[in-house]
């Protein structure tokens, strides 16, 4: 079993990891991470907010490799800014192994294993790679 | 109706001081603050008693923390507030002297940015946003992400945005008040440590202590207390502004560009007008963005033309001829009204070996986190 290192953004039951996103009835814009209280765009309600899944795949806008870090993960790691097809703009990781991407590469997201829980189910977080299909 | 500052009644700043700013240390924040304010009683002429109302501008240190900073002028009983906005927190409290002076509810005001770096929230966790990238992204690797796609869109290089720290730090060597005092080479600058992208350490603006201080007073005030005028230098505009939905284009760049276009047409000059920018150059990636966003440069110019030298002192417009956040440093409270003190003593022809010649007109320039941004226009006479 797979268990969300962030509970809330993505399903994890899916092999491949879709995002969960909001889309305002109001005005159609679409948020990740998911966005409550009211829209940034036109100011509807929570009640014009609703749950919107999101493929976890887009084109890079920008990367950066990060040096320096305290924490986990060790660094260094990729963050990549990623234009989802489903329209937001989001940050994201990069697979460790996701080989040479640059701006303009479309990647999509697969899982990754950040840790083991108390029930030794998988910790797991999306991590984007280079994209198999166009 | 609403007006503008600069159709209400006059402000001009009579007075600025500041304590350098500096590494972190043991020292009080209220000696750094009353050290910049005694400087700026000096330079005006003023005593503690003129003042009317105080704002201080700082994010790190401590709530409510002027009564016991100022009480050591003497407890007139004025009233003080402390302003909060980020790295905006110095140029909103410089503005809230300015509309009390300029609105009629003082003769004399000032604006005091003191912080150290004690304490620092996150207004995203108390909002309960998560994202995926959490503490991974800290304000580094933003704006390496903005560098990396500057070079992207515009074909600018590692080395042409390092050219920003280059110039800076030249700049920097010769500001008292700078925390980073040494100028440095294009191979310096690009020397490791490598932070986060193509930003090196010598590319992020320091963590800094310090304080500036800031009078404004009406005409009123500077007849009556006999001050100096020709040394007054006029706000001509202040804007403030908080970002937008802006689809496709940077956010950072995008409020600034409009904020700053706001309080050019307010002043009634063009950013071909400007002598001296100060602006917020955390990181050497921002430099050039805002000055593109300006209009000081067209888009994806930037790079060239400070590259030939445009930006420097003594150039076509001195950009951060204080050292900039970069160089200077970046105590947050401070920064913003701090570049109010560098552009009053640039204006009045006082910088000594960084005066930019024949400079008339400058514009400060603040971004905070949030995002907001805020920026004075300021003329000499």
């Amino acid at each position: 079993m797979r268990v969300p290192a962030h509970p809330g953004l993505y399903e994890v039951a899916a092999e491949v990891p879709s995002l969960i996103g909001t889309r305002c009835s109001a005005c159609g814009r679409v948020y990740f991470p998911p966005l409550p209280v009211g829209c940034e765009v036109c100011g509807a309600g929570e009640d014009r907010l609703d749950t919107a899944a999101l493929e976890a795949r887009g084109v890079i806008y920008s990367l950066a490799r990060v040096y320096v870090h305290r924490g986990a993960p060790e660094a260094p790691f990729t963050i990549a800014e990623i234009q989802l097809d489903g329209g937001p703009l989001i940050r994201g990781t990069l697979s460790a192994d996701a080989g040479e991407l640059e701006i303009g590469h479309r990647v999509a997201a697969v899982w990754a294993v950040t840790g083991t829980d108390a029930s030794g189910d998988d910790i797991v977080e999306p991590a984007f790679v280079k994209a198999v299909h166009q | 109706v609403s007006a503008a500052l600069g159709h209400l009644r006059p402000v001009r700043v009579v007075g600025v001081g500041l304590h350098p700013y500096q590494r972190p240390s043991d020292t009080p924040y209220t000696t750094l603050g009353v050290h910049a304010v005694r400087a700026a009683l000096a330079d005006a002429g003023l005593a503690w008693t003129d003042v009317e109302t105080a704002y201080t501008g700082t994010a790190t240190t401590a709530m409510g923390m002027s009564r016991l900073m100022y009480r050591h002028l003497g407890a007139t009983g004025i009233p003080m507030a402390q302003v909060e906005n980020a790295s905006a927190s110095g140029s909103t409290a410089f503005r809230q002297a300015c509309i009390d002076v300029a609105a009629g509810l003082a003769d004399v005001a000032i604006a005091v940015g003191v912080d150290k770096p004690l304490q620092f929230s996150s207004p995203q966790r108390a909002a309960g946003v998560r994202d995926l990238v959490g503490s991974r992204v800290v304000p580094f690797t933003h704006f390496a992400l903005l560098a990396q796609r500057y070079m992207y869109d515009h074909g600018a290089t590692a080395e042409q945005l390092a050219m920003v720290a280059v110039k800076n730090s030249r700049n920097g060597a010769l500001n008292p008040s700078a925390q980073r005092r040494k100028a440095r080479t294009l191979a310096e600058v690009l020397a490791p440590p490598q932070v986060s992208g193509v930003l090196t350490r010598l590319q992020c603006c320091p963590i800094s202590e310090g304080a500036a201080a800031v009078l404004v007073a009406s005409d009123d005030a500077i007849e009556r207390l006999g001050l100096d005028g020709d040394r007054a230098v006029r706000v001509l505009s202040s804007v403030a502004r908080s970002e937008t939905v802006y689809d496709g284009e940077n956010f950072d760049a995008a409020l600034t560009r409009e904020t700053a276009a706001q309080a050019l047409g307010e002043a009634g000059v063009t950013a071909a007008d400007l002598d001296i920018v100060e602006l917020h150059d955390a990181f050497t990636v921002e430099e050039l963005l805002y000055i593109e966003a300006m209009g000081i440069s067209p888009a994806g110019r930037a790079a060239a033309d400070l590259e030939a030298g445009q930006f420097d002192i003594g150039g076509r417009v001195a950009v951060s001829a204080s050292g900039g956040l970069l160089a200077m440093g970046h105590p947050i409270g401070p920064t913003g009204v701090g570049q109010v003190c560098e552009i009053t003593t640039q204006l009045r022809g006082e910088a000594g070996q960084r005066q930019h010649p024949g400079a008339r007109t400058g514009l400060a320039h603040m971004v905070g986190v949030g995002a907001v941004c805020i920026v004075h226009v300021l003329r000499k006479g």
